[in-house]
């Protein structure tokens, strides 16, 4: 659709974009797709998380970049949930604050800007979820660090081959998106989230599956 | 951990037993649940698959020309300027960083609305919550920019207000919305609205992440494709707009 108010440029002809358009949205199935895979793993991840809330714990999410905005997606999904009559729950994003990010950058290193907050403000029976979309970001890899020196369960959302985070002994769950594209990834990244936020309220509402013997 | 503490969580409510009888019933096994989780997220993979090839059949000519229209403005001088509240907010900064900060390719200039939480609440406690992007886009705003809003419900009242605000500068306007686009598909101010035909708010916005992820990608190709000469936002316009 082009409007009588496109006025100020010309509207070139749709010629390779028809093409790019198909080959965008083809690209972006498989990866999708294989989220279902990783079905099992999001349901123990849910549990796991679940009783990290029972137990009074906030959850804290980080992530640079496009990645950051995902952590504040996410800090809001629990914080102030869409669905009515949903439970809010604790949550903060590590990237919001711009004068403890840029703070922590310019004195102690952008490697420490999630680590030093997780070490001045998480207490252990807290969640620590990242999102990088290629594993390998140092910021993000010291902020699991603290996290599991500090005692919370930590969860990594990963993408490209799942970088060194994939099987680093810091990271109780990681998920990773196979796709080379950081943009692909973090679409599959957003229904990722969007599940483990219900999946987490549905193992809220049904005490019995949080007993402790269940949970690993 | 105190299980009185979770006893203590409100009721659940009927749509969710609805949604997941297995784990309401008597006896629940824990294996069965966890397999009855594991098949709902399968489902809603299933869904969003489905969700963005409907969304590609019924939008592939408007992506374009809107990719196209967006590399006549940037090519021009133009700026993107984003918004949204929520979620979108953050979708509204991903647009932004996005585009000035690509995985690959140039960058171009891009500026979210909502990252401000000094101009954000000064406006809305000063004047209030509805004109918190009008403003900054009547301060910012030139003829040749682009105005990219977001909202899954199609409601918003600040989005609408910004996008009156922007289509009378004469900014180019690009609005994402969701079930069946609110009161942003009632407006003459919007040149580009792609609305997803859902009402999961969840898988409208997984939808407009690609949207917007491949209109980044059509523009990049769009504006190599034109090799428009950058003629910059013309003065004289700037001056008229003026009020």
């Amino acid at each position: 659709m082009v409007t009588m108010r496109e006025s100020v440029v010309g509207v070139g002809p749709p010629v390779s974009v028809g093409t790019a358009i198909r080959d965008a949205f083809v690209r972006r199935e498989q990866a999708a797709g294989e989220l279902a895979a990783d079905a099992v793993r999001m349901a123990i991840i849910c549990r796991d998380m679940a009783a990290r809330f029972a137990r009074g714990g906030k959850l804290i999410v980080f992530g640079n970049g496009g990645a950051g905005t995902d952590a504040g997606h996410i800090a809001v999904e629990f914080m102030h949930p869409v669905i009515v009559g949903k439970r809010a729950l604790p949550a903060l994003a590590l990237a919001n604050d711009g004068a403890t990010v840029t703070g922590i950058g310019a004195r102690e290193g952008f490697a420490e800007v999630f680590a030093y907050q997780l070490r001045h403000f998480a207490d252990p029976e807290d969640i620590a979820l990242a999102v990088s979309p290629d594993g390998r970001e140092a910021s993000v890899g010291r902020g699991l660090e603290a996290a599991r020196e500090a005692g919370l369960l930590t969860v990594a959302l990963l993408g490209g081959d799942g970088g060194d985070l994939a099987e680093a002994a810091t990271v109780d769950h990681a998920l990773v998106v196979r796709s080379a594209d950081p943009l692909v990834v973090k679409e599959v990244h957003v229904t990722t989230y969007h599940v483990l936020w219900e999946l987490v309220h549905v193992f809220l509402e049904q005490p019995g599956l949080l007993s402790p013997a269940l949970i690993a | 951990m105190s299980m009185t503490e979770v006893s203590e969580l409100p009721g659940v409510p009927a749509c969710m037993r609805e949604l997941y009888p297995f784990l309401y019933a008597q006896e629940t096994a824990p294996d069965a649940v966890l397999a009855e989780v594991a098949r709902s997220t399968a489902e809603k993979a299933d869904e969003i698959v489905r969700l963005r090839r409907e969304v590609a059949a019924l939008y592939a000519n408007d992506l374009s020309a809107c990719a196209y229209a967006m590399a006549g403005r940037f090519a021009g001088g133009g700026r993107l300027f984003t918004f949204g509240n929520g979620g979108s907010s953050t979708d509204a900064q991903d647009v932004a960083t996005t585009f000035v900060h690509p995985p690959t390719g140039r960058p171009l200039p891009a500026l979210s609305l909502t990252c401000d939480v000094a101009v954000v609440t000064a406006l809305s406690n000063d004047v209030g919550f509805e004109v918190v992007f009008a403003r900054q886009i009547a301060a910012f705003g030139r003829r040749c920019d682009i105005a990219l809003g977001l909202s899954t419900s199609g409601g918003s009242a600040n989005v609408v207000q910004a996008f009156e605000e922007a289509a009378g500068r004469g900014l180019l306007t690009i609005g994402m919305a969701g079930y069946h686009g609110g009161r942003l598909a009632e407006l003459d101010s919007i040149d580009h609205l792609f609305v997803i035909p859902s009402s999961s708010v969840h898988r409208i916005q997984e939808a407009q992440t690609t949207v917007y992820h491949v209109l980044w990608e059509l523009t990049l190709r769009a504006m190599a494709e034109l090799e428009v000469t950058a003629a910059g936002c013309p003065a004289l316009e700037l001056e008229g707009d003026m009020s």
